[in-house]
């Protein structure tokens, strides 16, 4: 399987590069002030909105570095009416593709008091790698916020 | 985990990663923001990536720019002694380079396509080029012919294939099944079939 790899904060994680879109520079997002935790606002993706989460703030609590290597990962994301939405991800270093078996990875053994998002880890020569899971990184609650205007044409 | 004591093999990468992590040059974010607001770009977008899947490795011989697809395309070698093969003195057959151990049939693309090595090999528009050996190849079988500078790949839409030229030379002709335009020269599109199989039969 190939992997996209990035880090948030110090640490190294991957996401499945069958749910990624494409991925966008750094661009400037529209605000969205009260917005939930974790969600910095929206890109105009021609034309469409599609909301941007900043999985560093999400994560370790402080925004992305705004430098080069920083980038906007657009997925799929699945929703609840079937169809997919897009989602767009911002994370520091986003410079790197692995190819891993998804046998490597093994559950961390600590999952109970962790985000539902962090999955399990594969070891490299640098250390652990994590995946996460892109459809886990919105609760419910947030998902409505964001996609409530299921109506609209994506 | 990943510390502060990063193995050695990073840090040879320590420049190449200072320059991905060099900060946002002023309206950066902004201009990008504005080009993927451009609802137009989208159909263009789509249009464009149900043509322009052809990618081919542009190179010189003498003072032809040529293409051959990409998926050809082994190795790009620096160049090296060509050992000629006694008792077989053809145009075509160089003899044999040993690219990474392995010994490889070299032909000459040039005399295949009755390229002139003439003193329009010497390009004056440039300082210096670079020769090399580029490696080709399908299904196992393996051969090497030297060329005078290689570009790299092109990617191309098929709207940027034009006819070639009633005045272009005989030889090059049965071979080069289109020209691309690329940086206002035309490229001829080789037959990567029709190459093959004529060298091939040429070294058997």
């Amino acid at each position: 399987m190939l992997f996209l790899m990035f880090r948030v904060g110090k640490d190294r994680y991957v996401l499945d590069a069958d749910q990624i879109e494409q991925i966008l520079p750094f661009m400037e997002a529209k605000a969205l002030p009260g917005a939930p935790h974790g969600v910095v606002g929206v890109i105009n993706y021609h034309g469409a909105p599609v909301p941007l989460i900043d999985l560093s703030s999400l994560a370790v609590g402080r925004p992305s570095a705004t430098v080069m290597s920083t980038r906007i990962i657009l997925i799929r994301y699945p929703s609840a009416e079937g169809t997919d939405r897009r989602l767009a991800l911002c994370a520091e270093h986003v410079v790197e593709t692995v190819s891993r078996p998804a046998s490597d990875f093994v559950p961390t053994g600590v999952e109970a008091g962790t985000p539902a998002y962090l999955g399990p880890v594969a070891a490299d020569a640098e250390g652990l790698i994590q995946w996460i899971r892109a459809e886990a990184l919105l609760t419910a609650e947030i998902r409505a916020i964001l996609f409530q205007d299921s109506g609209a044409a994506i | 985990m990943s510390g502060d004591s990063e193995p050695a093999e990073r840090k040879a990468g320590a420049s190449a990663s200072s320059l991905l992590d060099r900060p946002l040059p002023p309206g950066y974010r902004e201009d990008w923001a504005r080009h993927f607001a451009d609802t137009a770009a989208v159909s263009n977008r789509v249009a464009d990536s149900a043509s322009a899947d052809q990618t081919v490795v542009i190179f010189r011989i003498g003072a032809e720019w040529l293409a051959l697809s990409t998926a050809l395309f082994h190795e790009i070698a620096e160049p090296r002694r060509i050992h000629s093969l006694p008792h077989r003195r053809d145009d075509m057959l160089l003899g044999i380079v040993n690219v990474r151990g392995e010994l490889l049939v070299c032909v000459s693309l040039a005399a295949l396509l009755g390229i002139g090595d003439g003193p329009s090999s010497q390009r004056s528009d440039r300082i210096k080029t670079f020769a090399r050996i580029v490696v080709i190849g399908r299904e196992g079988r393996r051969l090497a012919f030297p060329v005078d500078e290689v570009h790299g790949i092109h990617r191309y839409a098929e709207a940027d294939l034009t006819a070639t030229p009633a005045t272009i030379g005989k030889a090059a002709a049965r071979f080069a099944t289109a020209m691309i335009s690329w940086q206002g020269r035309s490229v001829g599109r080789l037959d990567d079939q029709l190459v093959l199989d004529t060298l091939d039969r040429s070294i058997a």
